[in-house]
């Protein structure tokens, strides 16, 4: 089993133009272990990308207080690559196009990364995993010949981030909107893809705003966040009364004090 | 000694060393006539790139053999291989040469077909007196290769052209290669430069083809001169009425390099395709003229060049898409890019439209820039290392360009050069 730890995490991240920090993440504590599936939700501009940006690495996010424990070992100081080699994986909701590159080769070098320079997957073995996964996510074979994301729809990048999901085997996924821009028969089949890989060795850390995709992917932990901070953690009951009353709603019942971005 | 007197023994040097070499009078007389305007002419202009302290003009022409061991190249089905001025090997199957194919050295095609080499030898796709490392080359001309494809023969199997540049010897290469397509020909070309030896010494290296009526010619080049090596490469075409040229240059010299590719689209309905890729390293300064002249109408130039820098190394890439008055109905697209990899490289990608003429299509793009980080970010977030993920930007970078090399075998051997100097210049 494997285990997951934010304690106290803030986080800044620097604003490009007039070079002042801001802070984003104000005290997250959370802990997850395989076999889980929590769900992040909360509204926009309360902290939600940055704590996955920042669980998986991404450069511009600076941990100033707090600690990420994976397994029991802080990953704070590690560059990207390694925090996925240990086991992360991040859906994200803006994946990169890179031309040139096609899906396939990428994928395969995904898998062998995590792999010993010794204990490289053969092609047949990795033709053989792909397919059962490009089955599972309803993709064509063509789509693993074009070019890593370049001129993908938006149902066909988050179709993509799953088949990764699928093909490397992380321990924990986090899954930064991975419903957004989908339709309905999209929605199921990135879900199906995420049940996939329910089980005792995967643990899987799912943001979204809505509710919808939890009814498809049914979390055992629900986490509400607002300014920068979980404010209430439940079951999936929780997202259900989330839907009915709105952020607004329980955010007053908690007599929290911050000011919604969306609020008129 | 005055510039007259100077001049004067230069014209007996290299009258004496042609004479030695039993040229016929009309090569001499070129000789002498290029000789002789040398020191008029303008040098070729590299924009925004300044070469005017390198010596790209040793005159001395003399003849030397080269040991024919020296050139480790596998045999080809078509081809002719050549260590400096030692013609190693003509392969040409009985099949091509019953069809009146011709591939040979420049100076036994001098010889054996006089009036065709003389009626296309600087005649058309480019003139000596065009700049002075034209006409330097023509005077001190000492290597080549002569391609004719006589009138509606189509040859399936590329041809394959090996030069290597003797540098254990002391003494330029001069090398010429002249390629003339008939009417309803289709050919496909590769040429392969290399250098063997360690003395420092100049390429001039010179290419014409010519594209009659409705010839389909393609270029392929693999460019790996030595370290040692200052070089100087031009690259032309003339292409007649729905004629197509089609040039894919892997530009990966070692050296301080300049590369003058142009394209004259003189006939009706001629299109050509120019693909460059160069990767300079170490302190190497590379600077390239790609070129293509719209003077038929409805012609189509389309220029597409990518460069990696590396190190301290600088990249300068000029497209040139030149329309002349009265080539109506024609197009003319480029896209220049250049990745840098060090912040102490330099680089330069520099489209130059020139147009008149109202009822054409044209159009550029022009970039200079770092690896994307974000695109490092997303594939290292899937546990690939930073230098896999560098490299893989990088490959796909240039891919546009290589997977538009028709040429298999040329492509392979691009891609391992490519991943060579990736591998060396970090």
């Amino acid at each position: 089993m494997a285990t997951l730890e934010i304690k106290d995490l803030h986080v800044e991240v620097t604003d490009e133009e007039n070079q002042t920090a801001k802070e984003i993440l104000k005290g997250v504590n959370l802990t997850m272990k395989t076999g889980e599936i929590h769900a992040i939700m909360g509204p926009n501009g309360t902290g939600k990308s940055t704590l996955s940006q920042t669980i998986m690495g991404q450069p511009s996010y600076h941990v100033t207080q707090g600690d990420i424990l994976l397994n029991g070992e802080s990953i704070v100081d590690m560059p990207v690559d390694e925090r996925a080699r240990k086991g992360l994986f991040l859906g994200m909701q803006y994946p990169a196009e890179i031309q040139g590159v096609t899906n396939a080769e990428f994928l395969r070098a995904a898998v062998n990364a995590r792999r010993a320079k010794d204990d490289q997957i053969s092609v047949m073995d990795f033709l053989k995993m792909l397919d059962k996964n490009l089955a599972i996510l309803d993709m064509s074979e063509a789509m693993t010949e074009r070019y890593l994301n370049e001129g993908f729809s938006g149902g066909e990048k988050k179709r993509n981030e799953i088949l990764q999901l699928l093909m490397i085997q992380p321990s924990f996924a986090l899954l930064d909107e991975i419903d957004s821009g989908l339709d309905i028969d999209a929605l199921k089949v990135v879900s199906k893809g995420v049940n996939a890989m329910r089980g005792d060795n995967f643990g899987s850390m799912i943001i979204t705003h809505y509710q919808r995709l939890l009814n498809y992917i049914v979390p055992d932990v629900v986490h509400i966040m607002m300014g920068g901070r979980i404010v209430k953690t439940g079951d999936a009951s929780l997202a259900k009364r989330l839907e009915k009353e709105g952020y607004a709603g329980l955010r007053d019942d908690l007599d929290i004090d911050v000011a919604l971005v969306d609020e008129n | 000694m005055d510039t007259m007197q100077t001049q004067t023994q230069a014209a007996t040097a290299v009258q004496t060393a042609a004479q030695q070499h039993n040229e016929p009078s009309w090569l001499i007389n070129k000789r002498l006539a290029a000789l002789d305007q040398m020191a008029d002419l303008p040098m070729p202009l590299v924009q925004r790139f300044n070469y005017r302290d390198w010596e790209l003009m040793p005159g001395n022409l003399q003849w030397a053999d080269s040991k024919r061991d020296l050139a480790q190249v596998a045999d080809g089905p078509v081809q002719i291989v050549q260590v400096g001025q030692t013609t190693v090997r003509v392969n040409l199957p009985e099949k091509l040469q019953e069809q009146g194919v011709v591939l040979t050295d420049f100076f036994t095609a001098v010889k054996d077909y006089p009036d065709l080499v003389q009626e296309a030898f600087m005649t058309k796709a480019m003139k000596a007196n065009e700049n002075r490392l034209a006409s330097y080359h023509t005077a001190y001309l000492n290597a080549g290769v002569f391609l004719y494809v006589p009138n509606n023969v189509v040859i399936s199997e590329p041809i394959d052209i090996q030069l290597i540049q003797d540098n254990t010897l002391d003494q330029p290469l001069n090398s010429h290669v002249l390629v003339v397509a008939g009417r309803n020909t289709e050919v496909s070309v590769s040429q392969h430069l290399t250098t063997v030896g360690e003395n420092a010494n100049l390429a001039n290296c010179l290419m014409e083809v010519i594209a009659d009526e409705n010839s389909h010619v393609t270029v392929a080049t693999l460019d790996e001169l030595g370290r040692k090596t200052m070089a100087y490469v031009e690259r032309r075409a003339y292409a007649a009425d729905n004629a197509s040229v089609n040039w894919a240059v892997g530009f990966m010299n070692e050296g301080n390099t300049i590369g003058n590719f142009d394209t004259e689209l003189n006939g009706v309905g001629s299109r050509a395709d120019a693909k460059v890729i160069a990767i300079t390293d170490h302190d190497q300064r590379m600077g390239v003229n790609t070129k293509i002249t719209n003077r038929g109408k409805h012609t189509n130039g389309n220029i597409l060049q990518r460069g990696v820098i590396l190190e301290d190394s600088e990249l300068v890439y000029n497209g040139i898409g030149d329309i002349i008055h009265g080539a109506a109905g024609s197009e003319a697209e480029q896209e220049n890019r250049l990745l840098m990899m060090s912040s102490n490289a330099h680089g330069n990608a520099n489209p130059i439209l020139l147009i008149d003429e109202n009822d054409v299509m044209a159009g550029h793009a022009a970039s200079v820039g770092q690896v994307d980080e974000q695109q490092l970010y997303y594939l290292m977030s899937r546990g690939i290392r930073r230098e896999t993920a560098e490299r893989l930007v990088i490959r796909g970078f240039l891919g546009a360009v290589l997977s538009a090399i028709p040429a298999k075998a040329v492509r392979s051997q691009l891609v391992d050069i490519i991943e060579r100097k990736l591998e060396n210049g970090r």
